[in-house]
């Protein structure tokens, strides 16, 4: 076994059990609080982007354009140096990093959305408005419902691309994965078990998305089919 | 007003040299690193089409482990711990490892889109091109991929500006490209953080969206035919 040790110190990654552990579920909340702002938010972008009115897709597709013309790195320092000087000290680093990921992964949901309603046929408007439906019911009963199991696969894609975007937060000292890894290189500086472990705790995570995505995409796929 | 414009034309002026360099970097990095993976991942992605399971299971295995884990941990396993395995060949400087780092990472989002684009060629075609006396090889390179080329421009596009954008992360292991250069300027010049990280966002922006627009015009063109 000693040959094992010299390649691996799983003695040491031992010692480290519970510091990954905790990085885990911290990249794991982080990234279902930015799941869900940005799917919320994205609705909004997206029925913006749609709109007939000239400033308000205006202002959404400028909105979407920066974010996706620019690194997240980039964003994520606007965010932590402006945030302060706008509105003062008021969030920790971890709230800063979810608001920069969240305004970050909301045009792609925004735009993954929009495809998912231009994708709905034009009889679903006009059978729910037939049946007395307004505007809004129509949208958030009938279409958006819809639409969002049509693009369930793209929408979960772009989950597995936040999830690992969280590992960026690091840089602005945020406790997660990636900052786990990074806390027991500096406590051992032994490069191998930091940084593998870290690796192999994101596989753990992607393994984990990935089949629950297979679930979630038969058991909507399903809803689809007939 | 007229003073504050001054004020910031004067920083655009003394950190013009510096933030233009950087651009190049960035733009020579990410354009080798763009061609090396784009062959690398032709070349998996047609292999990965062919009858070999084992070949099969290999390439997935690599797709999973480039997608499921976040690009800065890559660039720390590969800048990090490959040296530390002691063979001369992996002492890479940081130059190197950036190359090779996302050369790897294009090529898994490669590999990805052209086996997906060589599906998607109809399976009369090849049958055609063999009933024809071409043999198998010959079907493959003259028949199913010119035609599965013209289906992963579009995607393709998307992949290179992920790229670029992704070489912001290189600034953390020191290379001199755009990210690092306005950091290097920020420590000089502290009163304008924001302002330095705005004009850097504007420069990633004009690399970037003409790429962007490229994709989604080239998509439009693709979609009409099919």
């Amino acid at each position: 076994m000693s040959w094992l040790l010299d390649i691996l110190n799983f003695r040491i990654i031992g010692n480290y059990a519970d510091v990954f552990f905790n990085g885990m579920i911290a990249t794991l909340w982080i990234s279902l609080v930015c799941l869900v702002l940005s799917l919320f938010f994205g609705v909004f972008i997206a029925l913006m982007r749609m709109s007939s009115i000239s400033p308000v897709w205006r202002i959404a597709a400028a909105y979407i354009q920066f974010i996706r013309a620019t690194p997240l790195l980039i964003q994520i320092y606007l965010i932590y140096y402006g945030l302060p000087q706008l509105i003062g000290n008021f969030f920790d680093e971890t709230q800063t990093g979810i608001i920069a990921l969240t305004i970050h992964t909301t045009p792609y949901m925004a735009e993954i959305i929009r495809t998912g309603i231009m994708s709905i046929s034009k009889k679903q408007t006009e059978g729910a408005m037939a049946v007395g439906m307004s505007k809004q019911q129509t949208m958030f009963y009938v279409i958006l419902p819809q639409a969002i199991s049509k693009v369930i696969s793209p929408l979960l894609g772009q989950t597995v691309v936040l999830v690992k975007d969280t590992s960026l937060l690091s840089i602005i000292a945020v406790f997660e994965l990636m900052g786990a890894g990074l806390q027991m290189f500096s406590e051992t500086v032994i490069a191998t078990e930091s940084y593998l472990t870290t690796a192999v705790c994101y596989l753990a995570i992607y393994l984990m998305m990935l089949i629950a995505s297979g679930f979630i995409q038969r058991k909507l796929g399903g809803a689809d089919a007939h | 007003m007229m003073q504050w414009l001054t004020a910031k034309w004067q920083i655009i002026e003394s950190l013009s040299p510096f933030l233009l360099a950087g651009l190049q970097s960035t733009f020579e990095v990410s354009i080798v690193a763009i061609v090396c993976g784009s062959l690398l991942g032709a070349m998996l992605g047609i292999l990965k089409t062919l009858d070999s399971t084992i070949l099969r299971i290999c390439i997935s295995t690599y797709l999973h482990i480039f997608r499921g884990t976040p690009y800065l941990v890559q660039l720390y396993l590969i800048y990090f711990v490959l040296p530390s395995l002691g063979i001369a060949a992996l002492e890479f400087e940081s130059y190197s490892a950036a190359i090779i780092s996302l050369t790897l990472y294009t090529a898994s989002y490669v590999t990805a889109i052209v086996a997906s684009a060589i599906h998607a060629v109809p399976k009369g075609q090849e049958e055609a091109a063999r009933s024809c006396g071409m043999s198998k090889a010959q079907a493959l390179f003259y028949v199913v991929v010119p035609q599965a080329l013209k289906l992963t421009v579009p995607p393709m596009a998307s992949v290179y500006v992920i790229v670029i954008k992704s070489t912001a992360v290189l600034s953390v292991i020191g290379l001199s490209e755009l990210t690092r250069q306005g950091e290097t300027a920020i420590l000089r010049m502290p009163g304008d953080t924001m302002f330095i990280y705005l004009l850097i966002a504007a420069l990633y922006f004009v690399y970037c969206y003409p790429v962007l627009r490229f994709a989604s015009w080239a998509e439009g063109k693709v979609g009409d035919k099919s």
